[in-house]
């Protein structure tokens, strides 16, 4: 093991033994064969994607950890830790006061309206314009955090590298920048050939390692000191308090972090992370849904705030008892590394650096997984909409559609490896990852809830937010004494002013726009209406756009004086809403019903398409067998149908006995006209190539709605 | 002993905003209808949200005196 110490920070390299990296090359190994053997689930971009809508609840819980884990990562949270004792576990236990809004707001309405991907639901609720900006904002919000993903990768394994290494006789110095590099292509590999379904596999087998792994490591360093009660007599008492101090200091202080991670954090997270998204429309059904967020919520996220924040405070207490084996000045970013070489021995550390690193994969996996199914909705269709204006349908399409997404993979693995280069300069990833999450989640995050959950929300307000509140929070970056008066008292770091605190800052400014241009909305149509009355309204329409598009680059270069840019900006503002009341054509019922929390009785009906039949009825067990035909129904006898009080027409999910599958072998349909045969369902043979049914085997069958 | 800027002040913050955004939160499903009180299910997701809004208090509450006063 070798330092290097600068002014400020020791860091360390070639920590680990050969043995280490042998256990490590295997794991990935076993992780990548594991994955790729589920690629043959998928038969079409829907499966690509969405894992086909048929997991239960457990299989997603637990699925889920990896994906949270990895993204709020143990490198992170174990440099907080060990700065800052155990408040490093406040982001996970934060996400409660909104998990009504998602349970019974947003998770009915994105699996009743079907909508794959978060700017259809703008094009739907409000228009094609809205959808467009969106994707912008969302692609950047994506690419940003596969950029923190594969930073807190580089950072994690670059403390195990030398400084250097030697190829043909010449010298080759190892950066971070070319450590992401090797892992981008390594991750790219199997979410290219894998898709979500190998994604919730690798992610379960995954999310049970790691916390596996991050347990071990507490209990290894806790013995290592001596046991529990000298490692919690070592700690000073405000190491010990699950909470920061309200303002102090500006790296990590509790304001700051309530609105940036428990407001801006947990609604991105909740309501426009696509990777966690998916995995919500891959179980089987909206209740299986809510057990899933409930269940990950209430008893994974304390757990893996545990195992993520733990070799901080063993490393904390180790600074204490042996400051030569840890100096207090050790890189925090690196202090997981560190303490897990000291409590462990080769191999066993080995191995807890690939549940770290192969976890951090799986997240970046899933988030890749989740851009490329924006870039294929939102970009990719509509192109190929428009220039075939559907040519080619069915098969053929979805085939060049599941290429594309492959594709697409390998590009936006690329963007995320050049988006680190705007984070890598912040003191941690911890820092780096809340100026991300203040910055770009707060115009998306206000658009959607607002969206959701206020009818009188207009597409001039949604558009108003995206160009005024946006162009209000870069004001904020070139000025952050804009900020003060929401910053609590929190004192402005000027190499990173308020990193945190600012999420409060560009959620108000967002809000207020889009406030303020609803409750205008008869003012802009009086104004549009004097427009449309003059000859020339298409120029005059054409004129204040190009108006707006100049005055917006113009605060986007920092040109001007501080009060004209704001004059600059409630001008854009006026002008963006005119303009979208002129060019866009909206229905304030036809774009609600369904689309808010208002009429979701009206999406669950046109989700099923016919009258709900909410009766209770039983889950039954059935053989199967073939019939010929492509018709989307199931037959079931008279008696069977009595049983799960079913009619002609009602939703079915059928599923293969085996519980340990978690639904990986199910199919939904439609049930039929009945037979007489008890205890058997007819199926066709696409039923049973979706389902992956084995002959044989018996099936559940439970009624849906 | 921690200033209370560091102990009390902020769990107050975190249940008093929060639990503002949790109440509103559940005013809206339950006006809109969104949570049907007369759906068993429903019934039972209702109870599950107001323990889930306790449970994570009494969590922070008892690590606050476990950490000032163990």
């Amino acid at each position: 093991m070798e330092t290097t110490t600068n002014n400020i920070h020791t860091t360390f390299h070639s920590i680990g033994s050969s043995t280490d990296w042998i256990v490590m090359i295997i794991y990935f190994i076993v992780i990548m064969l594991f994955g790729s053997y589920f690629g043959k689930y998928n038969r079409s971009t829907k499966d690509f994607f969405f894992g086909g809508r048929r997991f239960k609840w457990w299989l997603i819980a637990f699925s889920i950890v990896a994906t949270g884990v990895g993204s709020h990562s143990f490198v992170k949270y174990s440099a907080k830790g060990f700065e800052y004792g155990f408040a490093s576990t406040m982001t996970y236990i934060n996400d409660w006061f909104f998990i009504p809004f998602f349970l019974f707001g947003w998770l009915p309405i994105i699996v009743y309206t079907r909508i794959r991907s978060i700017p259809e639901y703008f094009e739907k609720r409000f228009s094609p314009s809205a959808r467009f900006l969106a994707t912008i904002l969302l692609m950047f919000y994506m690419v940003g955090y596969i950029g923190i993903g594969f930073l807190t990768l580089g950072k994690a394994l670059k403390p195990m590298l030398p400084e250097n290494f030697m190829l043909l006789g010449t010298q080759f110095d190892i950066t971070l920048m070319g450590i992401i590099i090797f892992i981008a292509i390594v991750t790219g590999i199997y979410i290219t050939f894998g898709g979500q379904t190998a994604v919730i596999f690798t992610d379960l087998l995954q999310g049970a390692v790691l916390l596996f792994a991050g347990f071990l490591l507490f209990f290894l360093g806790v013995s290592y000191l001596g046991g529990f009660e000298t490692f919690w007599n070592l700690l000073p008492v405000s190491w010990k308090l699950p909470l920061a101090d309200m303002t102090k200091p500006p790296d990590f202080n509790f304001i700051g972090i309530f609105w940036q991670d428990g407001v801006a954090g947990s609604i991105g997270f909740l309501f426009m992370n696509m990777g966690l998204i998916m995995r919500f429309m891959a179980t089987k059904s909206v209740d299986e849904g809510r057990k899933a967020a409930t269940f990950n919520i209430l008893f994974m996220l304390p757990l893996s705030a545990v195992v993520v924040g733990n070799a901080g405070w063993i490393g904390k207490a180790l600074s204490i008892s042996n400051p030569e084996l840890v100096p207090a000045s050790t890189s925090p970013d690196q202090i997981f590394v560190v303490v897990a070489n000291i409590v462990a021995i080769p191999g066993v550390f080995g191995f807890i650096m690939a549940a770290l690193t192969a976890a951090l994969m799986s997240t970046v996996d899933t988030l890749i997984n989740a851009t490329a199914a924006i870039y294929i909705n939102d970009i990719h269709r509509p192109i190929v909409t428009f220039l075939e204006k559907g040519k080619e349908e069915g098969k053929g399409k979805d085939k060049k559609e599941l290429a594309a997404a492959r594709w697409s993979s390998v590009f936006i693995t690329a963007f995320g490896v050049v988006s680190v280069l705007a984070f890598k300069n912040f003191p941690t990833v911890y820092e780096a990852h809340g100026f991300f999450h203040s910055t770009l989640t707060p115009p998306l995050v206000i658009a959607i809830f607002l969206g959701i959950f206020w009818k009188k929300f207009t597409p001039s307000a949604v558009i108003s937010t995206f160009v005024g509140g946006v162009a209000l929070m870069i004001l904020g970056l070139y000025d952050p004494n804009l900020i003060t008066p929401f910053a609590h008292g929190i004192e402005m770091n000027t190499n990173h002013p308020y990193s945190y605190i600012r999420a409060l800052y560009n959620l108000f400014v967002c809000g207020a726009v889009a406030v303020l241009v609803t409750y205008s909305t008869t003012i802009q149509q009086n104004i549009v209406a004097k427009i449309r009355s003059k000859s020339n309204h298409k120029q005059i329409a054409y004129g204040l756009t190009t108006v707006s598009v100049i005055l917006f680059l113009l605060i986007s270069f920092n040109v001007g004086a501080f009060y004209l840019q704001f004059i600059a900006i409630l001008v854009i503002t006026i002008i963006v809403a005119v303009i979208t009341t002129y060019f866009v054509e909206y229905d304030p019922i036809a774009q609600t019903e369904g689309l808010t929390v208002w009429s979701l009785a009206k999406a669950k009906l046109d989700f099923k398409g016919s009258k709900i039949n909410d009766e209770e009825g039983e889950i039954i067990k059935v053989a199967w067998k073939l019939k010929d035909g492509e018709e989307d129904i199931a037959n079931f006898s008279k008696n069977d149908m009595a049983k799960m009080k079913a009619n002609v027409g009602d939703l079915v999910y059928l599923c293969d006995t085996r519980k340990i599958l978690g639904g990986l072998k199910s199919v939904h349909t439609v049930y039929g006209e009945p037979h007489n045969e008890d205890g058997m369902v007819v199926l066709n043979n696409e039923h049973i190539l979706n389902g992956v049914f084995i002959k044989g085997k018996m099936l559940t069958a439970e009624k849906e709605m | 002993m921690p200033e209370i800027s560091h102990t009390w002040l902020p769990f107050l913050y975190l249940y008093g905003v929060g639990g503002v955004f949790f109440l509103i939160g559940m005013i809206i499903i339950r006006k809109s209808n969104a949570i049907d009180l007369k759906k068993k299910r429903h019934r039972y997701w209702y109870r599950v949200l107001i323990l889930g809004y306790f449970y994570f208090l009494a969590f922070h509450a008892i690590f606050t005196l476990i950490a000032l006063y163990w």
